[in-house]
C-alpha cells in the first residue's frame, strides 16, 4: 500500500466505538461547600444562620454563607460588615482551608470504585465522575448516581446534589439548577433543549466578557443566542465564536481527566505568624517556598513553565497572579524571578497578607536544548552549580545548613 | 409479538392486560440486540413502543418527574401506549416528615401532563424493605394514598410484615392495586400472592428469582435473571388467568433487565397469554 493510499484508508475507516460512545458524566455538587463541612464538623450549627469569613479584620469578604444567610441577602465576597447588618444572628466561623481540602479528597476516595476517571474541582464539593460503560458492571448511570450520592451522605454526612448528562458542561448546569437540594438528569439529545431556555449567565465558560457583549444586542438568553448562526457569532466573538457556539448547544467534548493523570503541579504553602505586608518578609518566605519547589521539580527531574502566587489576605479575600517562565526551568534563582514578579502583581492591595502558596505548573522534562551565546550559557551553567552545590550541602547538613541572605529577613 | 399491541386486547374476562417492562433505557439492552446497534438513548422510548403497549418509569423514582420533559416522552409513543410511573423515592425512600406533601404535590404536577393525555395508567408506590408495618409507617400509608386520591396507584411492599388481611381489606376500601410481586423465596420478603384489592386494576411486577443476588446490594447481580416458559406458564395458569376474572385491567411488568431478559421474557408473556385467549 503506498503512502497515499494508507493515508486515505486511515481518514475513511470508522471511528473508534470508544470515542463515539455516548457519555454518561455524574456531577456531584456540595451546596455551600464550607458551611456544609462545618455542619458535619459540628452538628449544631445545623438550620442556623452562618456565615464563613476571617473575623477581626474590620474589611473582612464573606466566604461562603448557609441557605439561611443567602436567603437574607448575603453574598460571596460582601463585606462582613455589611452581611452582619443583612443577618444579625448570623453565627461567623472562620475560613479552614485545610479541612475542606481534607473532605475533597475523601470526596474523592468515594467516588474510585466506580470509575478511574474521577477529577475534582479545586476544594470546592464539585467532582465529575465519567461511568461511561459501567452499566453491565454496576447498573444504569441514574443508579449509580443516586447510590454514589447515598454513600456520600452515610459515610461523609453530605448531602450533594447531583446531576447525569453526556458531558461536563450540561451537568454542571444541571446541578446549578436544583440548587440547594435534588437532582437532575437531561437525557443524551437534550442538551441543547435543556439550555435553551435559561439565562446564559448560567452556562459555564460563557465570560462576564462575553456576557457584555451579548448584552450590547440585548440578548440574555441561551435561545436568543442558539437562534445565531457561527457566521453572525463571528461578527462579536471573532475567534471565540465557534465555543460559544457549541457551548450555548450543551457541546462539550471535553474529558473527565483520569485519577493520577490531572496536570502534575508542585505546590507550597506558607502561613505567617503574624499578617504582614512587608515586601521583605514577603520575598523571604516567597524565596524560601521556591527552594522547597525547586527541590521537588528537580527531584522529579521536571521543569516549570509557569508559576502562579496566590494570596490570601487577611479580609479573607484571595489574589492570585501567575507569570510565565521562559525557558522552563527548576532552578531555585530563575525560579524566584517569575515567583517575584507574580508576587507583585498580586500584592495590589495595601492589606496584610495571612497565607501564600506558590504553584508550579505545566511542568515538562527539562529542554536539552543548551543556550545558543556562550554568555547566557556560562550565566545559566554558573546558577546550575550554584543551586547543586547548596543541594549538595543541605543534603548532608540539613536544610539550615546553608542559607541564602534574602531568607534571613523573614 | 400481536398485532393488536396497541389496540385495546379484549380477553375472555373483558380485562385489559398489558405487558411492558420496568425501564426501558439501558445500555447493555443494545448489546443484547434488543435495540438496534448505534440507537441513541433518545430513540429507545419509540423503538420500545413499537413492541409493547405500555412502559413503567423507573426514572421519577430517582429523580422528580418535571412536566415539560414528561410531555415530549407522551408525545413520542402512539396513541394507546400507557406509563406507570413509579412514586418518587422521597415519598417511599428517603421520607421527609416535613417535606413529603410538598413531595407529593411536586409529583402530582410533575405527571400531570399524563393524566391529562389519558396515558398514566397507574401510579407505582414501591416501599423499601425497611418499611415495615409499624404505626407510624401504617399511618404514614394512610396519608400518603390520601395525599395521592384521585390516581390509580398500586402499592408494592417489600416486607413480609404488611402480607395481612386488615391491610388487603384496608386497601381494597380505598380501591387501590396490591402489586404481586415475584421475587425470589426468602425470608422476609413479601410472599407472591395473587390477591387482587381493587376491581379496576391489577398489576403483578417480575423481578426475578435470583435468591443469591437479591441481597447483593448491586441491581446486576438482583435482576439477573432468565424466565423459564415453564415458570411464566404457571404464573398465567395458575394466577393471572384468575387475577383478570376480578378487574378490569391488568399491568405486568418485567424488571430483570440484565441483559435485556426483562423484554424477553415480557415478549414470552405476551405469547402465552394470547395464546390462553387473555389479550
Amino acid at each position: 500500500m503506498d503512502i497515499r493510499r494508507f493515508v486515505f484508508y486511515l481518514n475513511s475507516r470508522p471511528l473508534d466505538p470508544f470515542y463515539i460512545m455516548d457519555r454518561s458524566i455524574i456531577h456531584l455538587n456540595i451546596a455551600d461547600f464550607a458551611v456544609a463541612v462545618e455542619r458535619v464538623v459540628d452538628r449544631r450549627l445545623q438550620g442556623r444562620p452562618l456565615i464563613v469569613a476571617p473575623d477581626g479584620s474590620a474589611r473582612a469578604m464573606v466566604y461562603d454563607m448557609s441557605e439561611e444567610a443567602y436567603q437574607c441577602g448575603v453574598h460571596k465576597n460582601m463585606t462582613l460588615h455589611n452581611a452582619r447588618r443583612l443577618c444579625r444572628d448570623a453565627l461567623i466561623l472562620p475560613p479552614r482551608p485545610d479541612r475542606y481540602e481534607r473532605v475533597m479528597q475523601a470526596l474523592f476516595k468515594q467516588a474510585l470504585p466506580y470509575s478511574p476517571l474521577v477529577e475534582a474541582g479545586d476544594a470546592d464539593g464539585h467532582l465529575f465522575v465519567d461511568i461511561t460503560g459501567t452499566s453491565r458492571l454496576f447498573g444504569p448511570p441514574i443508579d449509580v448516581a443516586w447510590r454514589l450520592r447515598r454513600q456520600v451522605k452515610a459515610d461523609l454526612g453530605l448531602d450533594p446534589i447531583w446531576s447525569v448528562a453526556s458531558n461536563k458542561l450540561v451537568a454542571k448546569v444541571a446541578t446549578r439548577l436544583v440548587k440547594p437540594t435534588g437532582e437532575y438528569v437531561v437525557g443524551t439529545g437534550d442538551e441543547a433543549g435543556f439550555l435553551s431556555p435559561l439565562p446564559v449567565w448560567l452556562v459555564p465558560g460563557i465570560e462576564q466578557d462575553d456576557l457584555n457583549r451579548l448584552r450590547e444586542f440585548n440578548f440574555t438568553r441561551v435561545s436568543q443566542v442558539t437562534s445565531l448562526s457561527l457566521e453572525h457569532l463571528r461578527v462579536p466573538f471573532g475567534s471565540r465564536a465557534r465555543f460559544v457556539y457549541e457551548t450555548v448547544r450543551g457541546i462539550d467534548p471535553s474529558p473527565v481527566l483520569p485519577v493520577g493523570r490531572q496536570r502534575p503541579v508542585v505546590i507550597s504553602d506558607h502561613d505567617f505568624d503574624e499578617d504582614t505586608n512587608t515586601q521583605a518578609v514577603l520575598e523571604g518566605a516567597l524565596y524560601r517556598m521556591t527552594e522547597k519547589a525547586g527541590r521537588r521539580l528537580r527531584r522529579q527531574r521536571r521543569a516549570a513553565r509557569r508559576i502562579i502566587v496566590a494570596l490570601d489576605y487577611s479580609d479573607g479575600l484571595r489574589c492570585v497572579r501567575q507569570s510565565a517562565v521562559k525557558p522552563a526551568t527548576a532552578n531555585d534563582l530563575m525560579l524566584f524571578k517569575a515567583a517575584r514578579k507574580a508576587l507583585n502583581l498580586a500584592r495590589s492591595r495595601r492589606l496584610r497578607i495571612r497565607h501564600m502558596r506558590l504553584t508550579c505548573d505545566r511542568l515538562i522534562f527539562p529542554p536539552a536544548q543548551m543556550a545558543l551565546f556562550p554568555e547566557e550559557r556560562r550565566d545559566k551553567e554558573k546558577q546550575d552549580s550554584i543551586v547543586a552545590a547548596i543541594d549538595r550541602i543541605r543534603s548532608r547538613f540539613g536544610q539550615s545548613g546553608i542559607q541564602i541572605g534574602w531568607t534571613l529577613v523573614a | 409479538m400481536p398485532k393488536d399491541a396497541h389496540t385495546r386486547p379484549t380477553s375472555k374476562y373483558a380485562c385489559s392486560i398489558r405487558v411492558g417492562t420496568s425501564g426501558y433505557s439501558y445500555a447493555e439492552w443494545l448489546d443484547a440486540g434488543f435495540y438496534p446497534p448505534g440507537t441513541k438513548p433518545g430513540q429507545m422510548l419509540q423503538l420500545y413502543a413499537q413492541r409493547f403497549s405500555v412502559i413503567e418509569l423507573n426514572y421519577t423514582w430517582y429523580q422528580m418527574p418535571r412536566a415539560p420533559a414528561i410531555e415530549r416522552m407522551g408525545r413520542l409513543v402512539p396513541p394507546g401506549f400507557h406509563f406507570a410511573a413509579k412514586l418518587t423515592r422521597y415519598l417511599t425512600h428517603e421520607i421527609d416528615a416535613d417535606q413529603w406533601r410538598v413531595h407529593a404535590a411536586q409529583y402530582r404536577d410533575g405527571i400531570a401532563p399524563l393524566i391529562q393525555s389519558g396515558q398514566l395508567a397507574a401510579v407505582l408506590v414501591q416501599f423499601p424493605p425497611t418499611f415495615q408495618r409499624t404505626p407510624k409507617n401504617r399511618q404514614y400509608l394512610a396519608a400518603l394514598l390520601d395525599e395521592l386520591h384521585g390516581l390509580r396507584t398500586a402499592v408494592e411492599f417489600r416486607h413480609a410484615s404488611w402480607a395481612t388481611d386488615r391491610v388487603y381489606v384496608e386497601l381494597e376500601r380505598r380501591g387501590t392495586a396490591l402489586v404481586s410481586v415475584d421475587a425470589p423465596d426468602l425470608k422476609g420478603l413479601f410472599p407472591r400472592l395473587n390477591i387482587v384489592t381493587s376491581p379496576d386494576l391489577f398489576y403483578i411486577r417480575f423481578h426475578g428469582r435470583n435468591a443469591r443476588g437479591w441481597r447483593s446490594g448491586n441491581m446486576q447481580k438482583q435482576f439477573n435473571y432468565d424466565y423459564t416458559e415453564k415458570e411464566l406458564r404457571e404464573r398465567t395458569e395458575e394466577k393471572i388467568e384468575q387475577m383478570a376474572g376480578q378487574s378490569r385491567n391488568g399491568l405486568l411488568f418485567f424488571n430483570n433487565h440484565v441483559r435485556a431478559q426483562a423484554p424477553g421474557n415480557a415478549l414470552a408473556m405476551i405469547r402465552q397469554l394470547a395464546e390462553q385467549g387473555l389479550i
